[in-house]
């Protein structure tokens, strides 16, 4: 009620600005006109309102970068309410390039009388370009109008400059329009608006799941140690599924990437320790996917115990590097467990070939190689092979090309040799083996796609993967 | 005992006999004395009068070539009168231009606008391109001359480098010549407007806004209403709020 209120003053304001200055810029314009019949801002005027498309765009061009001053930008914005709608929208686009603020009044004169979408949508688009903090009110309830408004006004409140607009997107974002609150979120990240952070965490707690996720994706983005506590607290009162995901998900990168990232990884294992057993079980994927030496001291010895091993090989099977491979192949050798068995070796498949600045490339394939001798199921080894084209040397390639007359490992192993042929760098290199492994996926796959692109890479050519 | 002769001497004596094929390095000692001369007028005055006394007798193209570019940089007066015989030589004549074209003394472009009287019609174009290098108004008369004649006996090559030459120049009354020009034949009368578009440009460039917008009026007026001629309607519009701006700027 009291924004409505605000927003009425605000345009009330603006209207009688706009009226006052386009009264004054015609006088001028009037009296420059008397006195010189060659006036430019009269002449671009005139061409605005051609039929023909290029004598128009000869006006457009000189609204949008000749005949400056506020005067004859109060002119120009005469014209839009007397424009068809077609050309209201060129003529807004011309106020976009022309940059002056003096337009910004006309133009939410259009956007609150015009009947047509797009209009009001460039209208909107015009506002970010033109407007100020006094834009926020009006550019927030656009949020709430179907597309192409909505697209337009998150756009325009991303791009909107001023002093207080952050603030006020962020008071918003905390005390608004519950539907909004998530939207204005997303915007404030886009505008690297960080001053909402300390507030985000509280969010993750509330009972809107898209307020929520919209807080872990800023939070993931830009949080820092600071709110790590909030965020694993978060994590605790999230449900099993995608959105507990995307929590951890932000914890990981928060923990791993983002500033003060060992501060953060530091503050989650305090949490971590400081938890329960059963909040312990939630958390100890994030913690895997974390790392580091403390983390895997914690974890040893919950598999040291009896009671809580299968949560400990959990968090170790998705662990980020190739460190934990000793222990997995350590436990591996000492399992009598066949489930047990499996979860280790999925590991060990997922872990051995992933890129890791850890270790080197011939490292990564003497791993893949330990782990395929422990393989003891074809559609295991198809995985395992399926991952080796993560490491992109010559004998990654020549250990996968060893498959191809493997009828039960050999699709797998064409997967992997196209992939790796796929780089022209290594492709070009070993020329003659290449060739002859790629006539040889020719003739055993029965995938057509493979069997596409391994022509194309014979023939030099590329090959553009398609997009999910 | 007879005095030993210099590099310079040398040098002369060697491009008196100079020919395409042969090492240039004998000519070093010229090059040199242009570069030197820059700034000392008795070096230049001396040097100018080698290149004079040289191209009054028979030489190789080549050697009328590297005289030529040498004059160009250091000719003055003195030596039109050596070069514009050449103007109607066939062999040397563009040369010759290249040479009087750039060397900025009233004696330099009357040479060129009396060739353009006397010379073969094959030669009249490098004339007439060479005088609208020197923008030299002086000849407006005999180029639109050139321009009436040539529209007339359908040389549309002539016709377009004199109305070229026209728009180039730009003074009013190479203005005027272009707005009276008259030509059925599609390419000169291209020309014409194209040369006229270049003329207001070049006035708007030099500030000069209200002989432009004539120009730009009498254009957007003829093509008004025509759609075949919308390109130069456009064009003229575009010049007339160029005017329009630079006039409400000043």
């Amino acid at each position: 009620m009291v924004g409505e209120r605000r927003m009425k003053m605000m345009l009330w304001s603006r209207l009688v600005v706009f009226l006052l200055g386009a009264l004054l810029a015609a006088n001028a314009g009037r009296g420059a006109a008397a006195a010189e019949p060659t006036d430019p801002v009269e002449m671009a005027i005139e061409l605005l309102h051609r039929a023909d498309a290029d004598f128009r765009q000869l006006g457009l061009d000189a609204i949008a970068h000749a005949t400056p001053g506020e005067a004859a930008t109060y002119r120009y914005a005469a014209e839009l309410s007397k424009l068809p709608a077609g050309q209201q929208r060129e003529l807004l686009a011309a106020f976009r390039d022309r940059g002056d603020a003096a337009a910004a009044a006309a133009v939410t004169a259009l956007l609150l009388a015009s009947a047509d979408a797009d209009v009001r949508a460039d209208a909107i688009r015009t506002l970010g370009v033109l407007g100020n903090a006094t834009e926020v009110e009006l550019l927030k309830a656009a949020l709430a109008k179907p597309d192409p408004e909505q697209a337009a006004a998150r756009r325009a409140l991303v791009t909107l400059q001023g002093r207080d607009v952050g603030k006020q997107l962020a008071d918003a974002a905390r005390f608004g329009e519950p539907s909004l609150r998530p939207q204005l979120i997303d915007i404030l990240a886009d505008r690297r608006e960080r001053s909402i952070l300390p507030d985000l965490p509280a969010f993750l707690l509330e009972e809107d799941t898209a307020l929520r996720l919209a807080a872990a994706r800023f939070l993931g983005m830009f949080g820092g140690p600071e709110q790590v506590a909030g965020m694993v607290a978060g994590l605790l009162q999230t449900p099993a599924g995608r959105e507990r995901d995307e929590l951890a998900r932000a914890v990981v990168a928060v923990s791993t990437n983002n500033r003060g990232h060992a501060e953060a990884a530091k503050s989650f294992l305090e949490q971590f320790k400081q938890t329960g057993a059963a909040e312990q079980e939630i958390l100890l994927p994030t913690l895997g996917r974390i790392g580091g030496p403390e983390a895997l001291g914690i974890i040893d010895d919950l598999v040291a115990d009896p009671s809580r091993r299968a949560f400990g090989l959990k968090a170790l099977t998705v662990w980020p590097t190739a460190e934990v491979t000793g222990r997995l192949f350590a436990l591996l050798e000492v399992t009598s467990d066949s489930a047990e068995r499996q979860q280790l070796l999925d590991g060990l498949i997922r872990i051995a070939p992933r890129p890791d600045k850890t270790i080197n490339d011939g490292k990564r394939l003497e791993l893949v190689k330990q782990t395929m001798a422990l393989c003891q199921r074809d559609e295991d080894r198809q995985r395992l092979l399926d991952r080796t084209d993560a490491i992109r040397t010559v004998e990654a390639f020549r250990f996968v090309v060893g498959y191809l007359d493997n009828p039960a490992l050999q699709e797998a192993a064409c997967q992997s040799v196209v992939e790796l042929a796929h780089h022209r760098q290594l492709r070009d290199a070993h020329k003659d083996e290449f060739m002859k492994a790629l006539d040889r996926v020719i003739a055993v796959t029965k995938n057509e796609e493979l069997s596409e692109r391994a022509n194309r890479y014979k023939a030099g050519k590329t090959w553009e993967r398609k997009k999910a | 005992m007879a005095e030993q002769p210099t590099a310079l001497d040398t040098a002369f004596a060697a491009l008196a006999t100079f020919d395409w094929g042969q090492d240039a390095k004998a000519l070093q000692p010229i090059d040199e004395a242009v570069v030197a001369c820059h700034g000392n007028a008795g070096q230049r005055t001396e040097l100018e009068a080698r290149f004079t006394r040289l191209l009054s007798q028979p030489l190789s193209r080549a050697a009328v070539e590297y005289s030529c570019r040498k004059l160009c940089l250091i000719g003055t007066a003195a030596c039109v009168a050596t070069l514009a015989p050449l103007l109607d030589q066939p062999e040397h004549s563009h040369m010759a231009r290249y040479a009087l074209e750039r060397i900025a003394v009233p004696a330099a472009g009357d040479a060129l606008r009396k060739a353009l009287g006397t010379v073969p019609d094959e030669l009249k174009i490098g004339m007439i391109a060479s005088l609208a290098a020197r923008r030299d108004g002086q000849s407006v008369p005999a180029i639109a001359g050139v321009l009436a004649a040539a529209s007339k006996a359908d040389q549309t090559r002539l016709a377009v480098a004199a109305a070229d030459a026209l728009g180039q120049i730009q003074t009013a009354a190479a203005v005027d010549a272009l707005a009276a020009a008259a030509s059925t034949e599609p390419a000169v009368a291209a020309a014409v407007v194209n040369a006229r578009l270049a003329a207001a440009e070049g006035l708007l460039a030099a500030k000069q806004p209200a002989k432009a917008r004539a120009i730009y009026q009498s254009l957007a007026a003829a093509a008004a209403g025509q759609p075949d001629a919308k390109s130069i309607e456009l064009a003229a519009t575009r010049g007339l709020l160029a005017c329009a701006e630079l006039t409400a700027a000043s």
